[in-house]
């Protein structure tokens, strides 16, 4: 299902009337990382209406969503499965859903295909990368070259840990974002959750020189003057409204945050807008 | 609304811009906080922690009516006694944090049931962060894992006579703690700072498990946002009613206030 950019842009009227919640005046927020949930979660129907519910009480107008596997190192199969229960849930909501394609890039050729299926075929409007490979290997060149080609953006996970994280012995910093932002600098990289755990001080400081990272708020980590350092180190035009399922504690962040109005409705949709029009197919 | 789980002074790890007592009211303004429970964040890592109970006592000082001094004990070091005494009778605090795991004692540590029992006995709260970070983000430094939930509900059954709030904690309906007829001693509370209001609602099921009367507002200030909290209790789906007991009813019970 492809997805026209009138539609993709217009504000869904349901959401901002049901919202308990108050933003700036004519904002249209955008949740830049969210999921919805895998289809082997017996309730999964259930999870994905709650989501969109918690949305309309938190006056959230899109999601833009992936669905990840148990198993990370995801073949083909299992990485097309998982988009196209996305594409389901785009049909399913409407308006309120925006599609990432997740892929694992070891699977190069497919991958690549796979991206291509998505966002020229079902509109979807960019690429997630989970924790298979650290973000400078070079076995991710071919789909930031992709991402380049199609002008969608390549959200990537990431976190920074003092100590080791065993779960995760590839997770990427902001390190690796920027190694990779340096080989193509063109690339609409977004570093993933800046409150999902990790030394964000570092996080945010790390990704100071590399200008064409975004970074996405998202976490359940409430650490007062996140936002504010982000926005001072990086410049709010860097900075994305996002969730990542985490909703009362990312809506609260940036509620408390001490920035200008203006710079608000940038990070809450603006800033974001401006990444989902450049976006190359229709 | 009254937090209780609010903090003063600086942390060994990360700068807190709202540090001071006038830090800490303008946060409360900000949010439409009247009252917190205000303990020493120097203390967690003071080998003395009652140093930090001085600084905390002085800093309250003039603001006795919104800042609520609470101690921060440790029954592993020497004179904890004579700092509960000192704690309760010149500074005038009636609640203490306990830090086990930065503290480096078990809850079920005999000091630790006779400070409890000792605290319990001058009619103070106990508090429990069970994590002052999330453990991903400390520093090279330190490796401190949350309070194990197991280990509180030991402490709970030992000490029924107390009450207890435990702070800073989340999945709680999957213990022990969180769950309805769950054969602990109905003498804690759990707050909010960290829990679901939307999607898997950890809040709604603990107020369904546990009852209203179990659930307390507070929010982590200034190592947190305060919004967050107060954003979870606007979006919770329960009557008003239950909202202002959440939001200050239980604490002005618990308090004494």
């Amino acid at each position: 299902m492809a997805i026209s950019r009138r539609a993709l842009l217009a504000a869904p009227a349901a959401a901002a009337a049901a919202s308990t919640h108050s933003w700036p005046a004519g904002v249209k927020v955008i949740d830049a990382h969210s999921h919805l949930a895998h289809h082997a979660h017996p309730r999964w129907a259930e999870d994905d209406r709650a989501l969109i519910d918690a949305a309309d009480r938190l006056g959230i107008a899109q999601l833009a969503c992936s669905i990840l596997p148990a198993e990370r190192a995801a073949t083909p199969d299992v990485f097309r499965q998982c988009n196209d229960w996305v594409a389901d849930g785009m049909r399913r909501f409407p308006g309120r859903i925006l599609g990432y394609a997740f892929v694992n890039p070891g699977f190069v050729r497919e991958a690549a295909a796979e991206v291509r299926r998505c966002v020229e075929e079902r509109g979807f409007i960019g690429v997630k990368l989970y924790n298979t490979y650290f973000a400078d290997e070079p076995v991710l060149d071919p789909l930031a070259e992709l991402c380049i080609e199609l002008r969608v953006p390549l959200l990537h996970h990431a976190g920074h840990t003092s100590w080791l994280s065993p779960p995760q012995p590839r997770i990427s910093d902001g390190g690796h974002l920027s190694a990779l932002a340096a080989r193509y600098p063109e690339l609409m990289l977004i570093c993933a959750h800046i409150c999902g755990g990790g030394d964000w001080e570092w996080q945010i400081k790390a990704l100071r020189r590399a200008p064409s990272v975004y970074l996405d708020l998202a976490g359940s980590v409430a650490d007062e003057g996140v936002v504010e350092m982000a926005a001072r180190i990086l410049g709010a035009d860097r900075l994305l409204f996002a969730c990542d399922l985490s909703m009362t504690a990312s809506v609260g962040r940036i509620r408390g945050a001490e920035l200008p109005e203006a710079d608000k409705r940038k990070i809450l949709g603006q800033n974001f807008a401006r990444i989902l029009a450049r976006r190359g197919t229709r | 609304m009254i937090d209780l789980n609010a903090y003063l002074g600086p942390f060994a790890f990360r700068h807190l811009r709202y540090a001071t007592a006038d830090g800490l009211l303008r946060l409360m303004d900000r949010a439409k906080i009247e009252q917190a429970l205000v303990s020493s964040a120097a203390a967690i890592t003071y080998r003395n922690a009652h140093a930090g109970n001085e600084e905390v006592a002085a800093e309250t000082a003039k603001h006795r009516g919104r800042l609520l001094p609470c101690a921060v004990l440790n029954p592993a070091y020497a004179g904890w006694r004579d700092d509960l005494a000192i704690c309760h009778e010149e500074f005038g605090m009636r609640a203490v944090r306990l830090y086990p795991r930065w503290h480096q004692y078990r809850l079920t540590d005999p000091e630790c049931v006779a400070l409890v029992q000792a605290a319990a006995a001058r009619g103070w709260l106990i508090t429990i962060p069970v994590r002052v970070e999330d453990r991903r983000q400390q520093s090279w430094l330190v490796d401190i894992p949350n309070v194990d939930y197991d280990e509180i509900a030991a402490l709970l059954r030992r000490c029924p006579e107390a009450k207890f709030a435990l702070l800073n904690g989340s999945g709680y309906t999957s213990s022990l703690l969180g769950r309805a007829n769950n054969g602990l001693p109905p003498n804690y509370l759990i707050d909010i700072a960290l829990l679901t209001a939307e999607m898997a609602n950890e809040i709604g099921q603990l107020v369904r498990n546990l009852g209203e009367e179990r659930v307390v507002f507070g929010t982590g200030i200034p190592f947190h946002y305060p919004e967050p909290a107060v954003v979870k209790l606007e979006i919770l789906d329960v009557p008003a009613e239950v909202k202002r007991r959440i939001a200050s009813g239980n604490a002005r019970r618990l308090l004494g206030l």
